[in-house]
């Protein structure tokens, strides 16, 4: 019997997978966004929603994955394939320095020291540290994948990329789910201080959290430098990591269907109502709130009540 | 010598400025426990809103003490209404709700308003008349201080010390004292909370309405979007300070202000934003609680 | 599931249809410009002076017997949204940009044009925009290193400055231009005693101004854009800096005046001909016919630049007859002379815009502007 989960997003996928067939590339363009941010809010929902950690500073890790692979492709030649390896590994290693000296921090202050990491990881872009990332205008002219002397370089390739790695996500939130890790964070988002007087290290699961979390973002960090060709900072500045941050509470934070609403929610409606161009996001904003207070803990929650498969006897 | 005093002015007034909005952010937090992500677009709307009320009743220029106050008076009391009613309707529903629920809906109130300034003012930068307040220079041996800079400074002290006084000295600022530090033990003091938060809400907006009015006077190039960096940096401050510390919020106000100039001065300016988040980061890690917070026991 | 194929197929062909349909007797023209942000005067009078001249084409019978449709696409003058940008315009399947208002925004989409056979004209006078020698790309104003070389001249040569400080902001425009005047200053024999940085949109230039205070100057330039360069100028005079300011090419809009207040007097500006002061019968009439559809004048000189830019590219089209870019790029770069609203226009291989003019402007009491070089 497959769960709940398990078939919703089987559904997203075949959905997303066929979704090319009836899309102009246009829409093609808006679909391939859609994925990569998704990937992202679903890396951030392993941190926020799972792991708990208030983290507001996403679009920095998100960032990272993305200037690595242009700095490694435009200034040093690299093939795009040859960057996906250092565009996962370095968010990762960096969130292990910058993150583990105030993972302990407790909740609002959490949340604006991962601003504040934000805000420097930005400076540093704009400041074109070591001649490398190219000031406030960032880096053009990022090749597109080549395999075998065949380019990749259609919105349609663009598209089913960032659908393999949205079902390479997938795989692994499934598989964190049923780990040793999924187990914990159920038992820390229960009751912490339970959790902590049963022996389990709660900042060493937030900090695993930060480290995948970072790593998936640095993922589909590349995959953005690559279809846009140019990344420039203000991508990946706090107004994006507020974005992520509000997708997944909006949505239903560790909820995989309350998540992909949440991209859809935040990200494409406001491409679908681009005639109303300059009001929408007013509206936008008044929807936040509304949603908040008619669905405080998201559009599709999850029930922390219900006790997981995992925990049923006979179940795996 | 006169550089670094220099320095020193500079970075005093600006730091005065981040006083008046850490306050707005500090006084909410220490009730609420709650980041107002909206005030700084609150102080954005008040520069709008002063410049408007500005060109529309002394259109034919002539700037006199009654005009400059009158702008004042009105833009504080405008923008104390709109933070009443910011509360009413997206803060007191989710009183109860989870945590992140009010910080979203917070958020939501920011791009409300920022988009509101948006919508009524244009997308295109604004600009303060240059004659509101008269350009007298004041040369101290060297050290040049601006009428402008000079009523910034005076103004913000006036108001702090008047803040500190009603917190500290009057019946009313002791009911605020006591609902910051437990809600059902006030109210069951007889404490009307509710009406309390109303106070917070109006002296805080008030105060950032002054600071976002000076902001234009002084720096006379305004754009909607403004409010986002003067809020960051306030509620820096206010965190350094110590959050939910009244005079925490006006410390660390003047500390970030002090610190960001002689950054930009003797080090890079272009810097000043990492050393800036540094500094919050090493407060945070040593001293959780801000300079001026008590440390006080996790309650669990 | 017969019903869904039904429809999806009925879905797709009227997209096709829809494409189709459009395809065949308009042609798409794209801008790419500020329109909303910082810079949104400028991009806004880029686009309308684009539309002015495409209703002027079409209400002449069109070009090769099509309608011209104009796309506007808003970068807000920010390198990402630009990306963004050059991939919508693409889609649509434009056959020319005119665009962008900032160095690093028509950068950052130059690659995608060039990728997709799309010319594209631009303003952007950062010395790079030429570098790669794309053939789909066309400066329609004129490169830094000639406004340097000028500036240069002017502040060594006419003014005798001794001591002079440059400023920029972290633009690579901005950066470029203020690394090529320091450079071209230096070759002039004259000395630059500083050379600093500020981060545009801080308003707060006290820090940095304080610093300069103390080495006494005789001159600052400063290479960034007006919304900075106007709160500069001000804060220079309240702090009792008494030095010249002299504003690099994107000083030169009416929010510098405002910015500066009564400090605007006395600033000296190095640009191109600024619209009243182009000398020819089609600049006056661009103006007239401007401001009677807008109410309003263009806000500098760089929308007639772009209108330039646009105009070269229809007069190609005439002349080839044809909607082949390639084609029509092979014609461009061989252009001489052609009679433009800011003087004639004549490109060079790497689609380089040649014969440069440049004047100082000093800006009077009453913000207007007075020509102060020889």
């Amino acid at each position: 019997m497959m769960s709940r989960t398990n078939i919703i997003a089987l559904i997203f996928l075949i959905i997303m997978g066929l979704y090319p067939l009836f899309a102009d590339s246009a829409w093609l363009a808006i679909g391939t966004t859609f994925l990569v941010f998704s990937v992202v809010a679903f890396s951030q929902d392993i941190i926020l929603g799972r792991a708990g950690a208030f983290h507001m500073g996403h679009a920095a890790f998100f960032g990272m994955g993305a200037y690595t692979t242009a700095i490694l492709n435009v200034n040093f030649g690299w093939t795009i394939l040859a960057t996906w390896a250092p565009a996962v590994l370095i968010p990762v290693i960096v969130s292990f320095i910058v993150i583990s000296p105030i993972i302990h921090l407790r909740g609002d202050y959490l949340l604006v020291a991962t601003i504040g990491i934000n805000i420097i990881f930005l400076q540093i872009l704009e400041n074109d540290l070591f001649g490398l990332t190219g000031g406030p205008n960032g880096i053009f002219g990022i090749d597109v994948l080549k395999v075998f002397g065949y380019e990749f370089f259609e919105q349609t390739h663009m598209y089913y990329m960032s659908f393999i790695l949205l079902g390479i996500t997938l795989f692994i939130m499934k598989n964190l789910d049923s780990s040793k890790f999924g187990r914990a964070m159920f038992y820390v988002n229960k009751d912490d201080v339970a959790a902590q007087s049963m022996g389990i290290n709660i900042r060493y699961y937030k900090m695993y959290a930060f480290a995948i979390g970072a790593g998936i973002a640095g993922a589909a960090g590349s995959m953005f430098a690559v279809q846009y060709s140019a990344v420039s900072p203000e991508a990946f500045d706090v107004l994006q990591s507020i974005m992520f941050f509000t997708i997944v509470l909006v949505g239903g934070s560790a909820s995989l269907p309350g998540v992909i609403i949440g991209t859809f929610v935040m990200f494409v409606l406001p491409e679908i109502f681009r005639e109303f161009e300059t009001a929408r996001y007013l509206i936008f904003g008044l929807a936040m709130i509304i949603m908040m207070i008619l669905r405080p803990r998201g559009i599709w929650p999850v029930k922390f009540g219900n006790i997981p498969s995992f925990l049923k006897k006979g179940k795996k | 010598m006169d550089i670094f005093l220099q320095q020193i002015v500079n970075g005093l007034t600006i730091g005065s400025l981040y006083a008046l909005v850490a306050l707005g952010y500090t006084m909410v937090y220490g009730v609420m426990k709650l980041i107002n992500f909206a005030h700084g677009d609150l102080v954005a709307l008040s520069a709008f809103a002063g410049l408007t009320i500005y060109t529309s009743i002394f259109s034919n220029g002539g700037t006199s003490i009654v005009a400059v106050i009158t702008v004042f008076l009105f833009t504080a009391m405008i923008i104390a209404v709109v933070g009443v009613l910011l509360e009413r309707f997206a803060y007191k529903p989710l009183r109860t709700a989870p945590r992140l629920s009010a910080v979203v809906s917070a958020l939501g109130a920011g791009l409300v308003i920022q988009n509101a300034i948006m919508l009524i003012w244009g997308p295109n930068m604004k600009i303060f008349p240059s004659d509101l307040f008269p350009s007298t220079v004041y040369d101290i041996n060297g050290v040049v201080i601006t009428f402008t800079q000079f009523m910034i400074l005076g103004l913000s002290s006036i108001l702090m010390i008047a803040l500190y006084l009603f917190i500290n000295k009057t019946k009313m600022g002791t009911a605020v004292r006591a609902v910051a530090i437990n809600q059902d033990a006030a109210q069951l003091m007889g404490i009307n909370v509710n009406k309390i938060i109303m106070i917070i809400f109006i002296i805080g907006s008030a105060l950032g309405a002054v600071a976002g009015l000076f902001i234009g006077i002084y720096y006379r190039g305004i754009t909607f979007d403004m409010g986002w960096m003067y809020g960051l940096n306030a509620f820096v401050a206010a965190i350094i300070g110590g959050i939910g510390n009244i005079p925490g919020a006006m410390f660390g106000g003047l500390v970030l202000g002090l610190f960001n100039a002689l950054i930009s001065g003797y080090i890079s300016s272009a810097w000043a934003e990492t050393f800036t988040f540094t500094l919050l980061i090493v407060v945070l890690i040593f001293r959780p609680t801000g300079i001026l917070g008590e440390t006080v026991a996790e309650k669990v | 599931m017969r019903i869904l194929t039904k429809v999806a197929t009925l879905v797709a062909l009227s997209v096709f249809l829809v494409t189709a349909g459009s395809a065949v007797d308009v042609i798409k023209i794209g801008v790419q410009a500020p329109i909303t942000g910082k810079y949104a005067n400028e991009g806004q009078s880029i686009d309308n002076g684009v539309r002015l001249v495409i209703d002027q084409i079409n209400a002449d019978g069109g070009l090769l017997g099509k309608q011209l449709e104009v796309v506007t696409c808003d970068d807000e003058g920010k390198a990402q949204k630009a990306a963004i940008c050059a991939r919508k315009l693409v889609n649509e399947k434009v056959l020319a940009v005119i665009g962008s208002y900032t160095s690093g925004a028509t950068e950052a989409a130059q690659t995608t044009y060039y990728r997709n056979k799309t010319l594209q004209t631009s303003d952007g006078t950062s010395d790079s925009l030429t570098k790669h020698k794309y053939w789909t790309f066309f400066r329609n104003s004129f490169q830094n290193s000639a406004q340097a070389t000028f500036t240069a001249n002017y502040f060594v040569k006419e003014k005798g400055y001794k001591k002079i400080v440059v400023i920029s902001d972290y633009s690579s425009y901005a950066v470029g231009l203020a690394d090529s005047v320091t450079k071209a200053i230096e070759n002039e024999g004259g000395k630059v005693i500083y050379q600093g940085k500020i981060k545009s949109g801080t308003q707060n230039f006290t820090a940095v101004l304080t610093k300069i205070k103390s080495m006494n100057p005789d001159a600052i330039y400063f290479s960034g854009y007006y919304t900075d360069g106007g709160l500069i100028r001000a804060q220079q005079l309240q702090l009792g800096i008494k030095a010249d300011f002299i504003g690099g090419d994107s000083n030169d809009n009416p929010d510098f005046m405002k910015l500066a207040g009564k400090s605007a007097e006395g600033t000296y500006m190095i640009n191109f001909p600024t619209p009243d002061f182009l000398p020819y019968d089609a600049a006056k009439k661009f103006m007239k016919d401007y401001n009677k559809k807008y109410g309003k004048d263009p806000a500098s000189v760089w929308a007639l630049m772009n209108v330039d830019g646009l105009s070269a590219i229809v007069h190609a089209v005439r002349e080839t007859k044809s909607l082949d870019t390639k084609t029509i790029s092979n014609y461009l770069h061989k252009l001489k002379d052609f009679p433009g609203i800011t003087g004639p226009v004549s490109f060079r291989e790497d689609g380089e815009r040649i014969n440069t003019k440049f004047n100082v402007y000093q800006v009077q009491a009453d913000n207007s502007y007075k020509i102060v070089n020889k």
